[in-house]
C-alpha cells in the first residue's frame, strides 16, 4: 500500500498504525452504550462545577421542562468507556484500551486534539442511548513536536427511536512512544 | 430567567479556575477514562509532559460554564474548538468568552482558555440559543 510517510516513519510503531488505521477509513460501527442514570449526570456536573439545579435535582429540571435532571453540554461526548470497561490486562501501557491483543497502536501515545459538536436534543437522565462510530479521517503530518498521526471520528448519539442526541466529531494526536509532545 | 444577550463585542464574565489533582481524579473516574497521563505523575513525566494533564474534556466543560454561567435561559447548540497546549493541574486558567455576531435568538461566541503567561491553550467557537421547553421541541 502506498502512503505519504517518510521511509523513516513508516517503519516505526506510528508508522504502522497509520497504514492499519488509513485503511479503515469510513467504517461504521454501531453500541448501544446503555441506559444513563442520574447519578452519573449528577456525578459529571458536581466534576465541573456545573452548580445549576437542572443537572443535580429532577424537580428543577422538571419545572424548566426536562422529564428528569439534564446532563451537561459534553457530558456524552466525554465518557471514556460506557458500561464495565476494559480489564486490565486488556489495556495498552498508557491505560487505554487496546482493540486487539495485536494492535499495532499499542504504546502509541495519544492525546485529545479537538472536536466540534451539535447539541441537538437535551439529554436527561433515564435515556438510552446508542453511539454510531465512523472513521472520518487518519491524516500523517509532519509537526514541530515530530510525526503525528491525527485519527478523527464521528460520533452521532442518538435515541434507539432515531432521535439524534449529538452529532460529535473528535480528533485525537497519536505520537511515537519517543516524541516529546 | 432568560439573560439579554450582549451586544457583539460584549465579553461575558470570565471564569476562572485551577483544576486539582483531586478532581482529575474524580474526572478520570466519572468518565471512566484510565488514561494514566491524567492521574500517574511519573507515567506521566515518562511521556515527555510537565506531570499529569488536565482532560482536554474537561476544560472544554469549564469554557462552556463560562457561557451557560453567563447566558442563562441560552441553550448551547454548537461547540467547536482547538487543543493548542497541554495543561497541568494548579494552573491558573482563565475561560472567556466573547460575543462575535448575535441575531435573533441565537449568538455565536468566541471561547478561549488563557494561560498565566497569556497563551491560549484552548480556542474555538460556541452558538447559543434561545432556550426552549423541551415539551415544546
Amino acid at each position: 500500500m502506498s502512503h505519504p510517510l517518510p521511509p523513516a516513519v513508516a517503519d516505526t510503531p506510528l508508522g504502522r498504525y497509520y497504514a492499519a488505521t488509513k485503511p479503515r477509513e469510513g467504517e461504521r460501527e454501531t453500541r448501544d452504550l446503555g441506559v444513563l442514570d442520574a447519578l452519573t449526570i449528577r456525578r459529571y456536573a458536581l466534576t465541573v462545577g456545573a452548580r445549576d439545579p437542572i443537572h443535580h435535582d429532577a424537580g428543577a429540571a422538571r419545572a424548566a421542562g426536562y422529564a428528569d435532571v439534564v446532563a451537561p453540554p459534553n457530558l456524552l461526548a466525554a465518557i471514556f468507556e460506557w458500561g464495565a470497561g476494559t480489564p486490565e490486562d486488556e489495556l495498552a501501557p498508557d491505560g487505554t484500551p487496546r482493540a486487539a491483543a495485536d494492535d499495532p497502536g499499542a504504546g502509541l501515545r495519544g492525546m485529545g486534539a479537538g472536536e466540534e459538536m451539535e447539541l441537538l436534543a437535551p439529554v436527561v437522565a433515564g435515556t438510552r442511548v446508542l453511539c454510531d462510530e465512523i472513521l472520518d479521517a487518519v491524516v500523517y503530518k509532519d509537526t514541530r513536536g515530530g510525526p503525528c498521526v491525527f485519527v478523527t471520528a464521528l460520533h452521532v448519539f442518538r435515541t434507539p427511536d432515531g432521535t439524534v442526541l449529538n452529532r460529535n466529531r473528535r480528533t485525537v494526536v497519536r505520537r511515537n512512544p519517543h516524541e516529546e509532545p | 430567567m432568560t439573560a439579554a444577550l450582549p451586544a457583539p463585542g460584549a465579553e461575558l464574565p470570565p471564569l476562572r479556575h485551577a483544576a486539582t489533582r483531586l478532581q482529575l481524579f474524580r474526572y478520570s473516574a466519572v468518565t471512566w477514562n484510565p488514561h494514566r497521563i491524567h492521574f500517574e505523575e511519573e507515567y506521566a513525566r515518562s511521556e515527555g509532559h510537565a506531570g499529569t494533564l488536565v482532560h482536554s474534556h474537561l476544560r472544554a466543560a469549564l469554557a462552556l460554564r463560562c457561557v451557560a454561567e453567563g447566558l442563562p435561559g441560552w441553550t448551547i447548540a454548537e461547540v467547536k474548538y482547538r487543543v493548542r497546549r497541554p495543561v497541568v493541574p494548579g494552573t491558573e486558567l482563565v475561560y472567556g468568552a466573547r460575543v462575535r455576531e448575535a441575531a435573533g435568538d441565537a449568538a455565536v461566541l468566541e471561547l478561549t482558555e488563557t494561560h498565566p503567561g497569556g497563551e491560549v491553550g484552548l480556542a474555538g467557537t460556541v452558538t447559543v440559543r434561545r432556550a426552549g421547553r423541551e415539551a415544546d421541541r
